[in-house]
Protein backbone atom coordinates (compact mmCIF):
# COMPACT_ATOMS: atom_id res chain seq x y z
CA UNK A 1 0.00 0.00 0.00
CA UNK A 2 1.59 3.01 -0.77
CA UNK A 3 0.52 6.83 -0.05
CA UNK A 4 0.81 9.69 -2.44
CA UNK A 5 3.01 12.50 -1.31
CA UNK A 6 -0.02 15.19 -1.36
CA UNK A 7 -1.31 12.77 1.08
CA UNK A 8 0.80 12.07 3.46
CA UNK A 9 1.12 16.14 3.62
CA UNK A 10 -2.65 16.11 4.67
CA UNK A 11 -2.16 13.90 6.99
CA UNK A 12 0.72 15.19 8.76
CA UNK A 13 -1.24 18.60 9.18
CA UNK A 14 -4.38 16.67 10.53
CA UNK A 15 -1.45 14.77 12.38
CA UNK A 16 -0.54 17.97 14.22
CA UNK A 17 -4.15 18.90 14.98
CA UNK A 18 -4.80 15.23 16.36
CA UNK A 19 -1.30 15.04 18.61
CA UNK A 20 -2.13 18.68 20.26
CA UNK A 21 -5.64 17.75 20.91
CA UNK A 22 -4.78 14.00 22.17
CA UNK A 23 -4.16 14.36 25.50
CA UNK A 24 -7.38 16.47 26.38
CA UNK A 25 -8.75 13.69 24.43
CA UNK A 26 -7.52 10.80 26.76
CA UNK A 27 -8.38 12.81 29.86
CA UNK A 28 -12.45 12.79 28.53
CA UNK A 29 -12.14 16.63 28.69
CA UNK A 30 -12.54 17.10 24.28
CA UNK A 31 -16.41 18.14 23.74
CA UNK A 32 -18.23 15.69 21.77
CA UNK A 33 -18.21 17.19 18.41
CA UNK A 34 -14.22 17.42 18.49
CA UNK A 35 -13.80 13.86 19.92
CA UNK A 36 -15.42 12.44 17.01
CA UNK A 37 -14.02 14.58 14.60
CA UNK A 38 -10.68 13.00 15.85
CA UNK A 39 -11.66 9.82 16.48
CA UNK A 40 -12.46 10.25 12.86
CA UNK A 41 -8.88 10.99 12.03
CA UNK A 42 -7.47 7.98 14.26
CA UNK A 43 -9.60 5.50 12.57
CA UNK A 44 -7.80 6.49 9.30
CA UNK A 45 -4.47 7.28 10.77
CA UNK A 46 -2.09 4.09 11.53
CA UNK A 47 0.61 6.34 12.92
CA UNK A 48 -2.10 8.56 15.05
CA UNK A 49 -3.81 5.47 16.31
CA UNK A 50 -0.36 4.05 17.46
CA UNK A 51 0.20 6.98 19.44
CA UNK A 52 -2.57 7.10 21.39
CA UNK A 53 -2.12 3.50 22.23
CA UNK A 54 0.88 4.39 23.84
CA UNK A 55 -0.06 7.82 25.41
CA UNK A 56 -3.42 5.35 26.69
CA UNK A 57 -0.76 3.17 27.52
CA UNK A 58 1.52 5.44 29.60
CA UNK A 59 -1.65 6.77 31.54
CA UNK A 60 -1.78 2.82 32.64
CA UNK A 61 1.30 2.52 33.44
CA UNK A 62 1.19 5.71 36.07
CA UNK A 63 -2.27 3.88 37.83
CA UNK A 64 -1.18 0.53 37.95
CA UNK A 65 2.23 1.68 39.45
CA UNK A 66 0.54 3.36 42.25
CA UNK A 67 -1.78 0.63 44.00
CA UNK A 68 -0.82 0.16 47.42
CA UNK A 69 -2.66 -0.95 50.00
CA UNK A 70 -3.09 0.84 53.73
CA UNK A 71 -1.82 -0.99 55.94
CA UNK A 72 -3.48 -2.90 58.87
CA UNK A 73 -1.91 -1.01 61.70
CA UNK A 74 -2.86 2.10 60.59
CA UNK A 75 -6.26 1.11 59.74
CA UNK A 76 -6.43 -0.08 62.93
CA UNK A 77 -4.87 3.59 64.26
CA UNK A 78 -8.04 4.81 62.52
CA UNK A 79 -10.48 2.89 63.84
CA UNK A 80 -9.80 3.83 67.25
CA UNK A 81 -9.04 7.25 66.52
CA UNK A 82 -12.86 7.54 65.23
CA UNK A 83 -14.00 5.55 68.60
CA UNK A 84 -12.31 8.74 70.28
CA UNK A 85 -13.60 11.06 68.12
CA UNK A 86 -17.41 9.87 68.35
CA UNK A 87 -17.37 9.77 71.98
CA UNK A 88 -15.97 13.32 72.62
CA UNK B 1 -42.09 10.60 69.25
CA UNK B 2 -41.15 12.69 65.92
CA UNK B 3 -38.02 11.34 63.72
CA UNK B 4 -37.85 15.16 62.79
CA UNK B 5 -38.43 18.02 65.06
CA UNK B 6 -41.40 20.22 63.80
CA UNK B 7 -40.94 23.91 64.20
CA UNK B 8 -43.34 24.51 67.11
CA UNK B 9 -40.69 22.65 69.22
CA UNK B 10 -42.75 19.47 69.69
CA UNK B 11 -40.49 16.20 69.80
CA UNK B 12 -37.33 16.10 70.37
CA UNK B 13 -34.80 18.97 69.61
CA UNK B 14 -32.03 18.94 67.56
CA UNK B 15 -29.95 19.57 70.50
CA UNK B 16 -30.78 16.93 73.01
CA UNK B 17 -28.73 14.60 74.30
CA UNK B 18 -31.36 11.49 72.76
CA UNK B 19 -30.76 12.93 69.44
CA UNK B 20 -27.12 13.95 69.44
CA UNK B 21 -26.17 10.49 70.95
CA UNK B 22 -28.29 8.88 68.04
CA UNK B 23 -26.89 11.53 65.38
CA UNK B 24 -23.51 10.74 66.81
CA UNK B 25 -24.11 6.78 66.25
CA UNK B 26 -25.03 7.35 62.54
CA UNK B 27 -22.94 9.68 62.20
CA UNK B 28 -19.75 7.08 62.74
CA UNK B 29 -21.50 3.92 60.52
CA UNK B 30 -22.20 6.41 57.82
CA UNK B 31 -18.61 7.91 57.80
CA UNK B 32 -17.31 4.22 58.35
CA UNK B 33 -19.02 2.60 55.62
CA UNK B 34 -18.79 5.57 53.25
CA UNK B 35 -15.00 6.87 53.62
CA UNK B 36 -12.98 4.00 54.54
CA UNK B 37 -13.60 2.15 51.47
CA UNK B 38 -11.23 5.12 50.06
CA UNK B 39 -8.72 4.13 52.74
CA UNK B 40 -6.55 2.71 50.48
CA UNK B 41 -6.61 4.68 47.80
CA UNK B 42 -5.92 8.03 50.01
CA UNK B 43 -2.73 5.97 51.54
CA UNK B 44 -1.25 5.34 48.23
CA UNK B 45 -1.96 9.25 47.51
CA UNK B 46 -0.58 10.28 50.65
CA UNK B 47 2.63 8.23 49.74
CA UNK B 48 3.41 9.87 46.43
CA UNK B 49 3.06 13.22 47.92
CA UNK B 50 4.99 12.33 50.82
CA UNK B 51 7.22 10.24 49.75
CA UNK B 52 7.50 8.80 53.24
CA UNK B 53 5.78 5.71 54.98
CA UNK B 54 5.58 7.57 58.01
CA UNK B 55 4.54 10.85 56.92
CA UNK B 56 1.68 9.13 54.59
CA UNK B 57 0.40 7.21 57.72
CA UNK B 58 -0.02 10.77 59.46
CA UNK B 59 -1.35 12.44 56.76
CA UNK B 60 -3.57 9.83 56.07
CA UNK B 61 -4.81 9.77 59.83
CA UNK B 62 -5.04 13.42 60.03
CA UNK B 63 -7.14 13.79 56.68
CA UNK B 64 -9.46 10.88 58.07
CA UNK B 65 -9.59 12.76 61.61
CA UNK B 66 -10.37 16.35 59.50
CA UNK B 67 -13.17 14.72 57.25
CA UNK B 68 -14.80 12.93 60.60
CA UNK B 69 -15.06 16.45 62.28
CA UNK B 70 -16.67 17.97 59.31
CA UNK B 71 -18.46 14.80 57.93
CA UNK B 72 -21.35 17.27 58.61
CA UNK B 73 -20.64 19.64 56.18
CA UNK B 74 -19.93 16.94 53.19
CA UNK B 75 -23.60 17.19 51.25
CA UNK B 76 -24.65 13.48 50.76
CA UNK B 77 -24.23 12.85 46.73
CA UNK B 78 -21.81 14.98 46.07
CA UNK B 79 -18.52 13.86 45.01
CA UNK B 80 -17.48 12.25 48.26
CA UNK B 81 -14.03 10.84 47.01
CA UNK B 82 -13.23 15.11 45.14
CA UNK B 83 -14.16 16.29 48.94
CA UNK B 84 -11.66 13.59 50.58
CA UNK B 85 -8.97 14.71 48.05
CA UNK B 86 -9.41 18.27 48.71
CA UNK B 87 -8.76 17.72 52.53
CA UNK B 88 -6.12 15.43 51.77
CA UNK B 89 -4.37 18.43 49.94
CA UNK B 90 -4.83 21.17 52.54
CA UNK B 91 -4.03 19.02 55.41
CA UNK B 92 -0.82 17.91 53.61
CA UNK B 93 0.07 21.70 52.54
CA UNK B 94 -0.90 22.49 56.49
CA UNK B 95 1.67 19.44 57.43
CA UNK B 96 4.20 19.18 55.21
CA UNK B 97 4.91 22.16 52.02
CA UNK B 98 4.85 25.25 55.05
CA UNK B 99 7.49 23.27 56.70
CA UNK B 100 9.44 22.72 53.46
CA UNK B 101 9.01 26.74 52.49
CA UNK B 102 10.22 26.12 48.89
CA UNK B 103 10.65 28.37 46.18
CA UNK B 104 8.19 28.27 43.27
CA UNK B 105 8.42 25.54 41.68
CA UNK B 106 9.08 24.81 38.03
CA UNK B 107 9.67 22.25 35.39
CA UNK B 108 12.29 23.36 32.65
CA UNK B 109 11.24 25.08 29.33
CA UNK B 110 13.14 22.41 27.63
CA UNK B 111 10.80 19.81 28.68
CA UNK B 112 7.98 21.01 26.30
CA UNK B 113 9.90 19.35 23.16
CA UNK B 114 10.73 16.20 24.82
CA UNK B 115 8.32 13.02 23.28
CA UNK B 116 9.08 9.67 24.90
CA UNK B 117 7.16 8.24 21.57
CA UNK B 118 9.32 9.90 19.51
CA UNK B 119 12.35 9.44 21.36
CA UNK B 120 11.37 5.21 21.01
CA UNK B 121 10.30 5.88 17.24
CA UNK B 122 13.99 7.17 16.39
CA UNK B 123 16.25 5.17 18.83
CA UNK B 124 14.47 1.95 18.46
CA UNK B 125 13.09 1.56 14.55
CA UNK B 126 9.97 -0.89 14.60
CA UNK B 127 7.22 -0.73 17.11
CA UNK B 128 8.66 -2.15 20.55
CA UNK B 129 7.18 0.88 22.07
CA UNK B 130 4.90 -0.96 24.46
CA UNK B 131 7.22 -3.48 24.92
CA UNK B 132 9.02 -0.47 26.45
CA UNK B 133 6.16 0.40 28.40
CA UNK B 134 5.86 -2.84 29.56
CA UNK B 135 8.78 -3.44 30.96
CA UNK B 136 8.72 -0.65 33.73
CA UNK B 137 8.10 -1.60 37.16
CA UNK B 138 5.89 0.23 39.76
CA UNK B 139 9.25 0.91 41.96
CA UNK B 140 10.36 3.04 38.54
CA UNK B 141 6.69 4.22 38.27
CA UNK B 142 7.05 5.42 41.86
CA UNK B 143 10.84 6.93 41.65
CA UNK B 144 9.82 9.11 38.13
CA UNK B 145 6.94 10.24 40.14
CA UNK B 146 8.99 11.08 42.93
CA UNK B 147 11.22 13.18 40.79
CA UNK B 148 8.49 15.61 39.92
CA UNK B 149 8.00 19.07 41.62
CA UNK B 150 5.36 18.55 44.48
CA UNK B 151 2.26 20.43 42.36
CA UNK B 152 3.03 18.39 39.32
CA UNK B 153 3.66 15.51 40.89
CA UNK B 154 0.25 16.20 42.50
CA UNK B 155 -1.97 17.37 39.45
CA UNK B 156 -0.35 14.45 37.41
CA UNK B 157 -1.57 11.39 40.07
CA UNK B 158 -4.95 13.32 40.65
CA UNK B 159 -5.68 12.48 36.79
CA UNK B 160 -3.75 9.46 36.09
CA UNK B 161 -4.08 7.38 38.62
CA UNK B 162 -7.23 8.68 39.86
CA UNK B 163 -8.79 9.81 36.49
CA UNK B 164 -10.63 13.12 38.17
CA UNK B 165 -11.25 16.00 35.56
CA UNK B 166 -9.46 18.92 35.48
CA UNK B 167 -12.03 21.29 37.09
CA UNK B 168 -11.88 18.68 39.79
CA UNK B 169 -8.31 18.90 39.90
CA UNK B 170 -8.68 22.75 40.33
CA UNK B 171 -11.49 22.59 43.37
CA UNK B 172 -9.07 19.94 44.56
CA UNK B 173 -5.65 21.99 44.59
CA UNK B 174 -7.72 25.47 44.42
CA UNK B 175 -6.10 26.61 41.53
CA UNK B 176 -6.96 28.02 37.42
CA UNK B 177 -8.31 25.05 35.44
CA UNK B 178 -5.39 26.34 32.74
CA UNK B 179 -2.58 25.57 35.42
CA UNK B 180 -4.15 22.26 36.22
CA UNK B 181 -3.51 21.71 32.61
CA UNK B 182 -0.44 23.21 32.46
CA UNK B 183 1.22 21.01 35.07
CA UNK B 184 -0.54 18.02 33.28
CA UNK B 185 1.32 18.71 30.31
CA UNK B 186 4.68 19.33 31.74
CA UNK B 187 4.57 16.57 34.57
CA UNK B 188 3.75 13.61 32.53
CA UNK B 189 6.53 15.10 29.87
CA UNK B 190 8.84 15.54 32.71
CA UNK B 191 7.74 11.77 33.93
CA UNK B 192 8.31 10.60 30.52
CA UNK B 193 11.92 12.03 30.40
CA UNK B 194 12.22 10.67 33.74
CA UNK B 195 11.07 6.76 32.71
CA UNK B 196 13.20 7.27 29.77
CA UNK B 197 16.30 7.48 30.81
CA UNK B 198 15.68 4.81 33.32
CA UNK B 199 15.09 2.64 29.90
CA UNK B 200 18.16 4.34 28.89
CA UNK B 201 20.23 3.35 31.56
CA UNK B 202 18.94 -0.41 31.46
CA UNK B 203 20.18 -0.53 27.61
CA UNK B 204 16.43 -1.29 26.79
CA UNK B 205 16.76 1.79 24.55
CA UNK B 206 19.53 3.16 22.69
CA UNK B 207 21.14 6.49 23.74
CA UNK B 208 21.04 9.76 21.67
CA UNK B 209 23.09 9.29 18.53
CA UNK B 210 26.60 10.64 18.30
CA UNK B 211 27.30 13.36 15.70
Amino acid sequence: MTVEAGDRQQCSDECREALLRLGAFLDGELGTLTSSQLEEHLAECEPCTDRRAFEEGFRALVRQGCADEAPPALRARILAQLDELAAS
Amino acid sequence: MSETPSADGAGAAPGSPVRRELADADRRARFESEVLPHLDRLYSAALRYTRDATDAEDLVQETVAKAYRSFHQYREGTNLKAWLYRILHTTYISMYRKAQRRPQESLQDEIDDFSFYDELSRTTGASPEHEVLNSFTADEVKEALAQLPDTFREAVYLADVEGFSYKEIAQIMDTPVGTVMSRLHRGRKSLQQALHSYARVRGLIDGPREG
